[in-house]
């Protein structure tokens, strides 16, 4: 549904987003990470209409973003990382106002607005002025305003940075069920655990560039680097601290949380050869009461990108 | 409705706004309107020929509707005129500014309905605060007897003001950043475009002149109220020579009537500003006017200005307060009346430049959209950027912005070479030759200029060039004027602007009887200015060029 190719926007001689592709598929949700000045929010903007692409290309389905940017916008719903709101309109007379131009209605107008105040909890609070909201209220009265049209692409730049825990699930859970409707989800956050459960795909940005993208799974696979397996013995540890050094691949034995039965050993090796180190273990007389190999996390990912590491396959 | 309007009367007028805005309006507009039509209505004090003593006249009504009718359409200009404006200008650029204006341009809506929007929604409250005058406007016409005709005259040019107007602010506010210096930097503009520009009309410009409400208010009201008004034969009518003034407006060989005029000039403007609005609500980025519509509009002011200046070198009329001075009329002196042409052409010529170097700064690309045009050109396999697009080179308008503007200097010295009313001694191509080469240079070094440095260095390059010259040239005059002729006269002629006056005293020497010393002075200094213009336009464009190729 989204389908960005070789995007470059310059800002002077400051380049803020170079060849960057990705796609995202209807019905998806996809993420994009990235540390400050990665050009998240300027991609954003680009497939939002809002900022002009020095270079490139944006599809969302057929509909080229730059050349039909009036039919583009019919389908977007955008929601900026701040929330700005009409400080003196209710909160039901600013999702109205967006119903309205969008050309709805009065008794459509009726039915959207109170579909979309129900979807994210302001029902009760649609008499109040958008001023007396908190930041998190009114994050959620802009969710709303996005939601007035249907839009079948959304794009949320850190929507739940402003929202207490309890609302940052029901965020999540919205655009979960917003996502299986069908609609094509881009969202950037840095509340990078959030979107572990909420992404279907991820996008990892650098200086610009698409550093990684795909599903968390695809990625971890494609990571050359050392992963840790996560082992719980009975007995004594000192015949799997002798057996570990013998193994080429393994290194680092390490207690977990004090605990001294279960470890953490870093393996450097491809994965097909961890169940043939499993099977040895038990072989060599080591009583294995559990073996996983840890997950890594978006965080995990993050972090090895943000600080430089190259290990990682390119599209 | 608009669903931005609504959204002005929502934000605007809720039941608070309507009571305190309406309160407000009511007392301010009653202590306002009384006051005048006490003060007005006061019969007369004159002294009896018989008895010797002073007597006071009849009160009268009329009179004292007629004085109020005056306040009460200040106040009214004061609320839709300055408080609107004020509130266009900084609802908008704060709507830019948070990002709230993002929003509107992602809906569907037409950018002309959105800009409608905004001029209509965003005053709201101020033309609620107006409803609140009409009942005593319709009591000044009633008790007044004030012509139905010239009052709609009067009201159609004043909301064509306002909406101009607020326009303008709407226009202010898509490109000054801050809210509040958007306010009052739009208001500055309407001042400097509507108030500060018409004053030029009393240089025999007069199309500027008819940028404002004032030359209908001059031609249709002033007339109805002092003919029924107290003033006595005799005294000195103030009032009756303005009238007399705006009655018609002198263009080509016809006469237009003010309302016409004011149409006509501020219809165009509003078209002017809708463009600029239109490009903007589409696309921030977008500079706020394309390559043909900078031409079109430039067009039709060069048509205006010589429509205007037809009958000054034609036949030495003109209006305003220049064409009643100095008219070829037999009692000025022939040095007189060249001076005045020398002024008028000066005028000309420094708004022409004005005018071009304010689309050199919208319309040429910087160095981003520049490149931005390269690649896409690249993309589209085009042999170079097409010389319409927004992306392309400002050479080829600016060039032809300045033929447009020689073509109108041509027309005028013809007409005033063939006329009686000048007796020019001078050539066709002597008066022609210097301004044709000066006023390329100085736009080809200005548009090179502006697309190598672009806003601050553009700017700080125009200013180091042509003012600080004068500003020397001022403190050397003033303190070893004489003996330094030389040096002033070559400092004034780095500014472009200078070497016109200079160059057609030089070519009138004869007439203007200028000492032998100054005219060679004169004619070192025009050569001089080239010269400094020559280089600039030749170094800036090979910077340029080579910029561009690496």
């Amino acid at each position: 549904m989204i389908q960005v190719q070789d995007l470059k926007i310059h800002y002077g001689d400051f380049v803020a987003v170079d060849n960057l592709s990705f796609s995202v598929k209807p019905g998806t949700v996809f993420g994009l990470i990235g540390p400050n000045g990665a050009g998240k929010t300027t991609t954003i903007k680009a497939i939002a209409t809002l900022t002009e692409p020095t270079y490139g290309e944006i599809m969302l389905g057929e509909t080229s973003v730059l050349h039909q940017p009036e039919q583009a916008r019919r389908i977007l719903g955008y929601m900026p990382d701040f929330p700005p709101v009409y400080d003196d309109l209710r909160v039901e007379e600013f999702c109205d106002l967006f119903a309205h131009a969008y050309g709805q209605s009065s008794i459509e107008r009726k039915e959207k607005v109170e579909k979309a105040l129900a979807q994210t909890e302001l029902t009760t609070k649609r008499r109040e002025l958008c001023k007396s909201l908190s930041r998190g209220m009114k994050q959620r009265a802009l969710l709303a305003k996005t939601l007035v049209h249907d839009p079948s692409v959304m794009l949320l730049d850190e929507p739940g940075a402003n929202l207490d825990p309890k609302a940052r699930i029901d965020m999540r859970k919205l655009l979960r069920k917003l996502a299986d409707q069908g609609k094509t989800i881009l969202v950037s956050s840095h509340v990078l655990t959030e979107l572990q459960d909420l992404c279907d795909e991820i996008g990892i940005m650098r200086n610009g560039k698409m550093v990684v993208s795909g599903s968390i799974e695809e990625i971890t696979q494609r990571k050359k680097s050392a992963r840790t397996l996560e082992v719980e013995i009975a007995g004594e540890s000192s015949k799997l601290s002798e057996w570990v050094e013998q193994w080429p691949t393994l290194s680092e034995l390490k207690h977990r949380d004090e605990s001294k039965t279960q470890f953490d050993i870093i393996h450097s090796g491809d994965r097909e050869e961890i169940p043939e180190i499993l099977s040895q273990m038990v072989r060599h007389g080591i009583k294995v009461i559990s073996f996983t190999t840890r997950k890594s996390k978006v965080e995990d990912l993050f972090l090895e990108i943000e600080s430089g590491s190259t290990e990682f396959d390119q599209n | 409705m608009n669903p931005l309007i609504l959204k002005g009367i929502r934000e605007n007028l809720r039941f608070k706004h309507l009571i305190a805005a309406g309160l407000f309006s009511l007392i301010v507009c009653s202590t306002v309107y009384l006051t005048a039509f006490l003060q007005g209505s006061e019969g007369k004090f004159s002294v009896n020929p018989e008895t010797k003593e002073w007597v006071k006249g009849e009160d009268s009504p009329v009179n004292g509707a007629r004085n109020a009718f005056t306040f009460l359409l200040a106040l009214q200009g004061f609320y839709l005129m300055f408080l609107g404006t004020g509130r266009v200008a900084s609802i908008t650029a704060e709507e830019r500014e948070s990002g709230l204006l993002d929003y509107q341009r992602m809906t569907p809506m037409n950018p002309l309905s959105k800009i409608a929007g905004y001029i209509f929604g965003i005053p709201s409250r101020e033309y609620y605060m107006f409803l609140f005058t009409l009942p005593f406007l319709g009591h000044a016409i009633i008790a007044g007897e004030l012509p139905w005709g010239n009052i709609i005259h009067l009201y159609s040019v004043f909301f064509c003001s306002v909406i101009l107007y607020h326009l303008t602010a709407h226009a202010v506010g898509l490109v000054v950043p801050k809210p509040r210096a958007a306010s009052w930097v739009s208001r500055i503009v309407v001042l400097g475009l509507y108030v500060v520009l018409p004053g030029l009309g009393q240089a025999g410009i007069s199309f500027l002149s008819f940028l404002t409400i004032l030359p209908t208010y001059f031609g249709k009201i002033l007339p109805v109220i002092q003919k029924e008004g107290d003033h006595k034969k005799g005294d000195f009518d103030y009032e009756s020579q303005i009238t007399d003034f705006w009655q018609d407006v002198p263009f080509f060989d016809f006469t237009i009537s003010p309302t016409t005029f004011t149409f006509f000039m501020q219809g165009l403007l509003i078209l002017a500003l809708l463009v600029t609005g239109y490009r903007k609500w589409r696309n921030q980025a977008l500079p706020a006017l394309s390559k043909p519509s900078a031409f079109f509009i430039y067009s039709i002011f060069q048509f205006l200005l010589l429509g205007c200046l037809w009958t000054f070198f034609d036949r030495g009329e003109a209006s305003g307060l220049i064409g009643q001075e100095l008219s070829a009329n037999e009692f000025y002196r022939k040095e007189e009346r060249i001076m005045g042409l020398i002024l008028v052409i000066s005028i000309f010529f420094s708004l022409s430049v004005l005018f071009i170097l304010c689309l050199i700064n919208i319309c040429c690309p910087n160095r981003h959209l520049y490149l931005k045009g390269i690649q896409r050109i690249a993309k589209f396999n085009l042999a170079r950027i097409p010389r319409i697009a927004d992306e392309s080179s400002g050479l080829f308008l600016t060039l032809i912005l300045a033929a447009i503007t020689l073509f109108t200097y041509c027309l005028l010295i013809s007409l005033a070479l063939d006329s009686e009313a000048w007796e020019l001694t001078s050539t066709f191509h002597s008066l022609s030759l210097i301004p044709a080469a000066i006023l390329m240079l100085a736009v080809i070094y200005l548009q090179a200029s502006r697309e190598l440095w672009f806003n601050l260095g553009f700017w700080g390059f125009v200013g180091l060039l042509w003012i600080t010259p004068l500003l020397a040239s001022l403190v050397i005059g003033v303190g070893w004027g004489e003996e330094n002729m030389s040096l002033i006269l070559r400092l004034l002629a780095i500014n472009p602007l200078s070497i016109i006056p200079m160059h057609w005293m030089y070519e009138h020497a004869d007439i203007g009887n200028l000492p032998e010393e100054i005219t060679q002075n004169l004619e070192s200094a025009i050569w001089f200015g080239l010269l400094i213009a020559g280089v600039f336009a030749s170094v800036l464009q090979a910077r340029l060029f080579f910029l561009r190729k690496k």
